[in-house]
């Protein structure tokens, strides 16, 4: 049987979707034929009629035409002042016309932090919210009871943009009927169940407290350059980006683009701290040892990391 | 013979990144007016204000998912303006392979993912051709589009080495980049580079770039096109011989004014050679519509809002621009969420083929004429801008001294100063206006190439290129609207851009 898509973009800038295209074994052609998977509308792939396509949305809406997986894209938005007009569809707020959808599916993916938490533009005069979080409260456009047809809320998959092993494991794990643990956030287990700090080529520096200070070092950005990798959640050290690497391997320090609050109010590339030590510490650390730790661990650095010798 | 008047709205046009609603006159069945509507707000010049003086490398490659890189170079530059630092050279060449890496995607996936793929649609089928649009494009299953999302991807493993990933990276700061690529590193870029190369002459042109930079005319043009099966029927060949056939040279024309704001910068010590003089390897400049290339100057632009859902003074410099939605819907005279950026009080066209006729490239020139751009033009400069790239591309890796490390270069100073940033994106002119005051982001102004495009009208009431363009399309049947698509899509239309960032 055909498992069928419908992909809608909101208030996003398409990242998700070119995301998803750096995919391989399988690559995204693979992945929807392997999983029979039926695109009826993708914004940027699709090659049909205005008319073919309005079709298609009656009949998902009437229920006439069943609809397997709803892939939200960017943020809901609701502004100005509720109307949801600064993002309209058909002459009305294209916000309506995912409600309406949501609730025919079987189930809904929010792909990426904006869908998933409201992302850029949670805090601003678009008002835009997540499908079922605002930020970190739970809520959100459809509210904490939504489910879809199968029972679920929506699943979460947070990231600026989404990893694309992310979605086509999610996808895979959907049509096969896979268990699929949720967090908290309403994130799979299996990829928001580690830190992106995970796998990072700077960790022996991290171990050992060797700082960097400024832009291009050698060294661990969480102590000074803001770095979220031992805060923030996803396997961007584990899959890797573009096969190839990630942000914090080149020395990028990680902006927690997973978290229900990014982009945070604070200012990227600083870490806030209290006489040097980062306000917030890695997640359900106890403040008093971390500082022993740290402090007994930046003594027995060895002269290789101090000097900088060892390669990231 | 009564004529016959009819409005029509195109709703939504897909294959364009973000939300666009075109609005058009119909009489007797050739487009006689058009009206471009953006109709998407997401405020991002707001949402940058009071935020950390770096926070733009960070926020502004979200304004688009597939030309995030140009944000952040355009970020960056406008920092290193700010700070008054000195970009290292090796610094420079890694922002100018990334940023041409992003190029190579954004043409290749535009040209065979969205743009030819309407080669495919019913409306084609009795071209002669169209058997093997439909084999050669059909979105997901078509060979050329198989093979486009193959190595689009595959290039873009370059910027991942160099930048951690893509898209949506933050690699570089004022004063340079924060990576520090090894020898091998470099090298695994170079055999990336070389294998799409080799994909792009073998598969796609169907001839080396050597034999094509010989191409100076349409006549030559010609020759070359029957010159060797490959030259025929590899994918610069079928699409000649599809657009000539489909008319794609007799539509879209437009305006005619073409804008670069220069981009590429060249480090002192390069073997790469400028397209034409400058400091840039593609030329700043604007030319009105026949007449000679006018020096470029940024004190030139401003943005009209007479027509656009904001109500702050009508017309202003991006430096002193403000951006208060105001949404009218249709009461007024009103339209749309993307403002009306002007040069010298002219719309313009900015892109690939705006970059070939300001760089004097013989064969556009000759192509565009003084008839003005067309579809078929301004296509086939996308098609090509690869081959424009490539070289350049391969001497900058060629040139980075990895074990200098000199990558970066700290700044001293980043309290307090306005700077701008203005580069070639993928689709043409971008620019970042930024005023910081207490180390904190006072002011953001973005203008982006869609943006240009997209325009609405301004308080002359002077159409914006897309509105120019359509005009005189002839439209076969009202429902069928491919020549239309055409028109706009022959501009790499980019709504997320646009509409997601008028200004604050």
């Amino acid at each position: 049987m055909t498992v069928r898509l419908y992909w809608i973009q909101c208030g996003g800038c398409g990242g998700d979707t070119w995301s998803l295209f750096n995919a391989e074994t399988p690559d995204v052609i693979e992945l929807l034929n392997l999983l029979n998977i039926e695109l009826l509308w993708h914004p940027s792939i699709s090659n049909k009629s205005i008319r073919a396509q309005e079709q298609t949305i009656e009949g998902l809406l009437s229920g006439e035409e069943k609809l397997d997986i709803l892939c939200v894209e960017g943020s809901i938005i609701r502004g100005p002042g509720g109307t949801g007009m600064y993002d309209e569809a058909y002459g009305a707020p294209k916000k309506n016309l995912v409600a309406s959808l949501a609730k025919q599916a079987r189930h809904v993916l929010a792909v990426g932090t904006c869908a998933s938490f409201g992302g850029i533009g949670a805090d601003g005069e678009i008002e835009a919210t997540g499908m079922q979080f605002h930020k970190w409260s739970r809520g959100g456009f459809l509210g904490e009871d939504f489910r879809s047809k199968s029972g679920r809320p929506v699943i979460n998959l947070p990231g600026c943009p989404c990893h694309c092993d992310i979605l086509a494991g999610t996808l895979a794990a959907l049509v096969t009927g896979q268990e699929m643990e949720l967090t908290g956030h309403n994130t799979p287990l299996e990829w928001y169940g580690m830190m992106v700090h995970q796998g990072c080529t700077r960790n022996e520096y991290h171990e050992f407290r060797v700082e960097e200070k400024q832009f291009g070092e050698k060294g661990c950005m969480f102590f000074h350059l803001g770095c979220h990798g031992p805060l923030a959640t996803g396997p961007c050290n584990k899959r890797l980006w573009n096969r190839r690497s990630s942000k914090t391997r080149v020395g990028v320090p990680c902006f927690g683009c997973t978290r229900p609050d990014f982009p945070q109010q604070y200012s990227f590339f600083e870490t806030r701290n209290i006489e040097g030590i980062p306000i917030e510490l890695p997640d359900g650390v106890s403040r008093a040892h971390y500082l022993a730790y740290k402090g007994m661990a930046a003594a027995a650095a060895p002269e290789r990391l101090k000097t900088r010798k060892t390669e990231i | 013979m009564s004529s016959q008047r009819k409005s029509i709205q195109i709703y939504p046009l897909n294959r364009v990144e973000g939300d666009l609603k075109i609005r058009l006159e119909i009489h007797d069945g050739v487009v006689t007016d058009a009206w471009s509507a953006g109709t998407m707000y997401r405020g991002f010049e707001n949402i940058l204000k009071g935020r950390g003086a770096l926070d733009g490398l960070v926020i502004t490659p979200r304004i688009c998912g597939i030309c995030s890189t140009a944000h952040l170079k355009a970020a960056a530059k406008a920092l290193d303006m700010i700070s008054r630092v000195k970009v290292p050279e090796d610094a420079m060449r890694i922002r100018n392979a990334t940023l041409m890496v992003e190029m190579l995607q954004n043409d290749i996936r535009q040209s065979c993912l969205l743009f030819m793929s309407d080669f495919s649609r019913v409306v084609y089928q009795h071209h002669s051709l169209y058997a093997e649009a439909i084999q050669r494009y059909t979105a997901l299953t078509g060979t050329v589009f198989r093979q486009a999302l193959h190595w689009t991807k595959k290039i873009l493993e370059i910027v991942a080495i160099l930048g951690g990933q893509w898209p949506h990276s933050s690699f570089m700061v004022p004063g340079g980049v924060v990576s520090l690529p090894s020898s091998n590193e470099i090298m695994q870029c170079r055999y990336l580079l070389n294998s799409f190369r080799t994909w792009y002459e073998t598969e796609f042109l169907g001839c080396s770039l050597e034999r094509w930079a010989e191409i100076k005319s349409l006549d030559h043009l010609e020759t070359w096109l029957t010159e060797k099966p490959t030259h025929t029927h590899k994918e610069m060949g079928f699409f000649i011989r599809f657009a000539k056939e489909a008319r794609l040279d007799e539509i879209g024309r437009g305006h005619g004014h073409f804008l670069s704001f220069g981009g590429l910068d060249l480090p002192a010590d390069t073997a790469v050679r400028p397209l034409a003089g400058g400091n840039t390897l593609i030329p700043a400049g604007f030319m009105a519509h026949g007449q000679a290339c006018a020096p470029f100057s940024q004190a030139e632009i401003s943005e009209d809002i007479t027509h656009a859902w904001f109500n702050s003074q009508p017309t202003a410099h991006p430096y002193e621009g403000a951006t208060h939605p105001y949404a009218t819907g249709s009461e007024s005279e009103k339209y749309s969420w993307a403002k009306a950026p002007r040069y010298a009080g002219h719309p313009a066209e900015t892109g690939p083929l705006a970059e070939l006729m300001i760089a004097g490239n013989p064969l556009f020139t000759d192509l565009v004429g003084p008839k003005g751009p067309t579809v078929f033009s301004r296509q086939l400069a996308r098609l090509l801008r690869p081959a424009v790239l490539m070289p350049a591309l391969e001497q900058w890796l060629k040139e980075i001294r990895p074990q200098e490390k000199h990558f970066f270069k700290q700044y001293e100073r980043l309290e307090t100063g306005e700077g701008h940033g203005l580069i070639q994106a993928p689709r043409g002119a971008l620019g970042h206006w930024v005023k910081i005051q207490d180390s904190k982001i006072a002011q953001y102004q973005i203008i982006t190439p869609s943006t240009w495009h997209a325009s609405p009208r301004d308080k002359a009431g002077i159409r914006g290129p897309w509105e120019q363009a359509l005009i005189g399309t002839a439209m076969g049947h009202p429902e069928d609207t491919v020549k239309v698509d055409h028109v706009l899509r022959s501009f790499d239309p980019c709504l997320v851009c646009t509409v997601h960032t008028v200004q604050l």
